[in-house]
């Protein structure tokens, strides 16, 4: 009945010792003791650890983690032409930092930045995995922006971008793109700026499902317009922006929708036959063969073994919605 | 009167010996006791090292605590601690969990407050983390509701900021990093903040830091508390601007080097910082302490950055005939 998936992050370290691999790797990294593909390695034991835990629970479209991502702008903006990193910032409300990215010129696409990232974790799970990438409006507004002066006129060079990579990801094999635009829960008014990058990365994904991924809070206010956007699925936070559900409710979706239903911010444990109740709710407004069950956001933000715990009740819930419904 | 007196804003670094006990302790291989006893050490060096460079108001430098929003949650019934979250980079925390309606055991920080004051005849600021930031720093299985679990936290911090006023604390500062993280729940921050001051002879702190001011600014004057201590070097001074045209009715803790770099900034770039900070508020208004708490840096760099910093406040003084006074 509905799919489960989850949205991008994962925790890269847990409280047993062994599942610290990688916290002591890169301590060793900065200390010189060991070198870069050495560090290589240990991050991909994660990987491979975390597509375990992920198939283990039954996830139908999981992610590599990002566990090589130092955070969610500066992984993709580093590689990107005349863009420096900078300090550290809060990032959102989660009582987390990213390194500012700092455009000092016109970005451009230079090389590949996900791809192999991607075919290792393609080769290590049994689901297929989606690429991720953060979205080129939130890109843009969360920079330190020193040379367009203008949000869009960025936010659209950063979409040609990432366009690029979209493509250069499919051609290597990737069927699922998910673009996260967090920044549309604060600043819905830049819906508008979203939509036509959007638009550019479309045309370059070929056959690829392209989905579309907003959290942090709710997007109620323009719901309706992200239903008419060039995106083939849209992820919602109903946690967080439990205020979207009454848009749901309203106004339905012929659209697939993700229903991030499993708080990710939260160590407290959902009692699945409550979010499948939440689920079949929706029965009448939603086709739930084409709805797919998530965490609200990234599970990165919980200690490692709630995130798994997580991962069950996530499947759980959607075999019960598949009984009942 | 009083003027451009010098504080700090909460934490120091440890020094290796603390940090290799506190490893040690974690593992078992040292006693509550002998780790205790290596932090009274080591507060004690800090309290002697301000009281030496002429620190006005000292702080106890928080030499026992890990993170702020922990060690108070430690010491609160209906709490527990989670497993290990990622700040960045390689830096992981514990955060508290909320399992239960919240309770004080007893008196949190007080005792540290006695130890440091002890050991000084200037006044040592109490210090507590804020019901805000401890709520949004902590995951909450129990109350449901952001709004319920702040106030709760706030109605046992209040009895925190009672006791420490009972030790003799003349001044007690609530720290709130979280401030800026929600602009639609200020008015939440101003009511639990003010349920902590409520009635309290002491002066009243509110520190903050790395946030965006300017969605921030119309509510400083509506914070519940005396002065505010805010960042200023690593924010820039554009800020200033903005409190020229609208006057800050409080005073302020302006801070004049930056906690994040391993730079050590030259006592001219301070003084320069002072005087701009001079030609907007009264020197009697005005405090000069570090952006935040310095525990990210070295003892040597933390120790150098509030040496130019005391040099400097010093040298303004001086230029514009200002007396220190009684703090």
């Amino acid at each position: 009945m509905v799919g489960t998936t989850v949205v991008g992050s994962y925790p890269r370290i847990g409280d047993r010792p062994a599942e610290q691999s990688l916290r002591r790797a890169i301590a060793r990294f900065d200390k010189g003791e060991i070198d870069a593909a050495q560090l290589r390695t240990a991050e991909r034991e994660v990987v491979k650890a975390v597509l375990r835990e992920q198939n283990e629970a039954g996830i139908d479209v999981v992610t590599d983690g990002q566990i090589s991502w130092y955070d969610s702008q500066s992984h993709l903006a580093r590689k990107l032409a005349s863009i420096e990193i900078g300090g550290l910032v809060r990032y959102f409300d989660t009582n987390t930092y990213y390194r500012q990215p700092i455009v000092r010129g016109p970005v451009a696409w230079k090389e590949p930045i996900l791809g192999d990232e991607w075919k290792f974790a393609q080769a290590n799970s049994k689901a297929p995995v989606k690429a991720v990438l953060t979205g080129p409006l939130t890109l843009a507004s969360l920079a330190d922006d020193k040379h367009y002066h203008s949000k869009k006129a960025l936010a659209l060079d950063l979409a040609t971008a990432l366009g690029e990579e979209v493509s250069s990801l499919v051609r290597g094999g990737a069927a699922q793109i998910q673009l996260d635009e967090p920044i549309l829960t604060r600043h819905p008014e830049d819906l508008a700026i979203a939509i036509e990058g959007l638009e550019r990365i479309r045309t370059r994904k070929g056959s690829a499902r392209l989905a579309l991924f907003m959290y942090f809070g709710d997007v109620a206010s323009i719901y309706e317009d992200l239903l008419e956007s060039p995106a083939d699925a849209i992820g919602l936070d109903l946690v967080q922006g439990a205020a979207t559900r009454d848009a749901i409710a309203k106004y339905g979706s012929e659209k697939p929708l993700v229903l991030g239903l499993i708080d990710a911010r939260n160590t407290k444990k959902e009692i699945p036959g409550e979010v499948a109740k939440e689920v079949l709710e929706l029965r009448d407004r939603v086709d739930l063969k084409t709805t797919d069950l998530s965490p609200s956001n990234g599970l990165e933000f919980l200690p490692r073994e709630r995130a798994r715990e997580k991962l069950g009740i996530l499947s759980a819930a959607a075999r019960q919605v598949g009984v009942a419904a | 009167m009083s003027a451009l007196l010098t504080t700090s804003v909460g934490s120091f670094p440890k020094p290796d010996y603390l940090l290799r006990a506190r490893t040690k302790a974690s593992k078992g291989e040292l006693s509550e006791e002998g780790l205790r006893a290596l932090e009274e050490k080591s507060t004690a060096e800090w309290i002697q090292f301000q009281e030496q460079i002429g620190i006005d108001i000292p702080v106890d430098g928080e030499q026992y605590r890990g993170d702020m929003a922990t060690y108070f949650a430690e010491n609160i019934d209906g709490t527990e601690i989670s497993g290990l979250v990622r700040s960045y980079g390689n830096r992981y925390y514990k955060k508290p969990i909320i399992v239960d309606e919240l309770r004080r055991k007893g008196p949190i920080s007080v005792d540290w407050f006695r130890f440091a004051q002890a050991r000084t005849r200037k006044p040592v600021k109490g210090m507590i983390t804020g019901p805000y930031t401890m709520m949004d720093w902590s995951f909450d299985e129990f109350y449901g509701s952001r709004e319920t679990a702040c106030l709760a936290f706030a109605k046992l911090l209040h009895q925190e900021a009672r006791d420490l006023e009972s030790a003799g604390a003349k001044i007690v500062q609530v720290d709130e990093p979280a401030l800026s993280t929600r602009f639609d729940e200020l008015p939440l921050l101003v009511k639990a903040v003010g349920v902590v001051t409520k009635g309290l002879r002491a002066k009243t702190i509110l520190h903050t830091c790395y946030g965006n001011y300017n969605e921030i600014f119309a509510y400083f004057n509506k914070l519940p508390v005396d002065q505010i201590d805010l960042e200023m070097s690593n924010s820039g001074l554009d800020l200033l601007e903005r409190f020229r045209r609208e006057p800050l009715r409080k005073e302020i803790a302006f801070g004049v080097v930056d906690v994040h770099s391993h730079v050590i900034e030259p006592e001219s770039l301070i003084r320069e910082r002072i005087e701009k900070a001079l030609t907007i508020f009264d020197p009697d208004k005005l405090y000069i302490d570090p952006d935040c708490g310095l525990k990210t840096r070295s003892v040597e760099e933390a120790q150098a950055k509030l040496r130019n910093m005391v040099a400097a406040t010093r040298a303004v003084r001086e230029s514009h005939h200002l007396t220190v006074g009684k703090g």
